[in-house]
């Protein structure tokens, strides 16, 4: 396995997290939207191994949009779970977690960034 | 943790010195046996040596910590100590450099 | 656009629209009790608030909008009072399709949405604040 980059692999965490925030928040803003669905973002590990996902050209939603040509994608999530009578699937309680998530996965990517260029710039100085 | 910090700043000899910060650095450093090192250039590569696989166990941890799940104080142990014997290191290096300028300098 | 400004523009709307669902439901209990002037004529009708979800292309972002705000065509109860100057010639005057209750309920859940959102900007502002702060030397 090739060495990676850290800070490469900090900056894209970071940009993954971001595109995350943005579809918790996209859910949580339409929690009383009738036929809403829920959106996420495919899990890190997949945008890394750079496989974009098979995309599931059956569900007439399925919109895959990104803001670079990467496998970081908004799309809709499938799901199990049986739908309010209006057609909502949001789950306020599940996005806030979510939202907990990628706030703490941010305040340690931003720690390590920190920490490992601090040293950097001691040991050039 | 006091103790060793005061043994540190009046250590007499390097060996000293090395076990000083290595018991302030804590169990995150892959201990060398400085005990009964006298050779100077073995002490110092030691140091170094302390350094670089803290180094790297900080950076191998922080790249399993971006990835996914890892244990939060774990991670946080593992760069702090680096940075920790990554300064020693930098201190012990500007003071060889000092010496050997001082030595330099001094009249034939 | 930067994924994190766009979420903070989500949320935004998110704010936005439960505002106006609120502004609706306080129109509502205002009225609860707010008859015509004439006998036969026809009090407040309740009104009803739509969102819909807008797609933004290019980052993803699903704002949300207030489609429609339509009036709920609900019958209107009759109650009895005679000396009412809506009175018909039997004594009932028509009161308004709005169920105080209902209205209560969709109160405390436009709150909850609205305090999500909240919390929703919060957070953007955070990342983005902590990104910056990473040039911040210490």
């Amino acid at each position: 396995m090739q060495p990676v980059n850290l800070f490469a692999l900090a900056s894209q965490q970071a940009r993954w997290l971001s595109v995350r925030q943005t579809a918790v928040s996209s859910n949580i803003a339409n929690a009383n939207t009738p036929g809403y669905g829920t959106v996420d973002v495919e899990p890190f590990q997949a945008v890394l191994d750079q496989t974009r996902v098979a995309m599931r050209a059956t569900h007439p939603q399925h919109i895959a949009v990104g803001a670079t040509a990467d496998a970081l994608s908004v799309r809709q999530v499938d799901e199990s779970r049986p739908l309010m009578p209006s057609g909502n699937t949001v789950v306020l309680e599940q996005e806030l977690m979510k939202s907990g998530e990628v706030r703490r996965s941010m305040e340690m990517n931003t720690a390590i960034v920190k920490a490992f260029h601090r040293m950097l710039m001691m040991t050039t100085r | 943790m006091i103790d060793s910090l005061a043994a540190v700043g009046r250590a007499a000899s390097p060996a000293s010195l090395l076990d000083g910060l290595a018991t302030i650095s804590g169990p995150a450093l892959k201990p060398v046996n400085v005990a009964a090192e006298t050779s100077f250039s073995a002490a110092l590569s030691s140091v170094s040596q302390n350094a670089v696989s803290a180094l790297r166990n900080a950076e191998g941890l922080s790249l399993k910590a971006l990835q996914g799940d890892m244990d939060t104080r774990e991670v946080v142990d593992a760069v702090m100590s680096a940075e920790q014997t990554l300064q020693a290191a930098i201190a012990i290096r500007d003071k060889i450099v000092t010496a050997y300028l001082e030595v330099s300098r001094m009249a034939i | 656009m930067d994924p994190l400004i766009s979420s903070l523009k989500v949320a935004a709307s998110g704010l936005g629209a439960q505002s106006e669902r609120l502004r609706v439901v306080s129109e509502n209990l205002a009225n609860a009790q707010s008859t015509g002037n004439f006998p036969g004529a026809d009090p407040y009708q309740r009104k009803t608030i739509t969102f819909t979800a807008e797609l933004d292309r290019l980052s993803g972002a699903r704002m949300v909008e207030v489609s429609a705000i339509a009036n709920d065509r609900t019958a209107f109860p009759s109650e009895f009072q005679p000396g009412h100057e809506a009175a018909d010639e039997l004594g009932y005057v028509k009161m308004p399709n709005v169920n105080v209750l209902v209205e209560m309920a969709d109160m405390r859940e436009a709150n909850r949405s609205y305090e999500a959102n909240l919390q929703s900007i919060k957070q953007a502002r955070e990342l983005i604040s902590m990104t910056i702060d990473l040039l911040r030397s210490q």
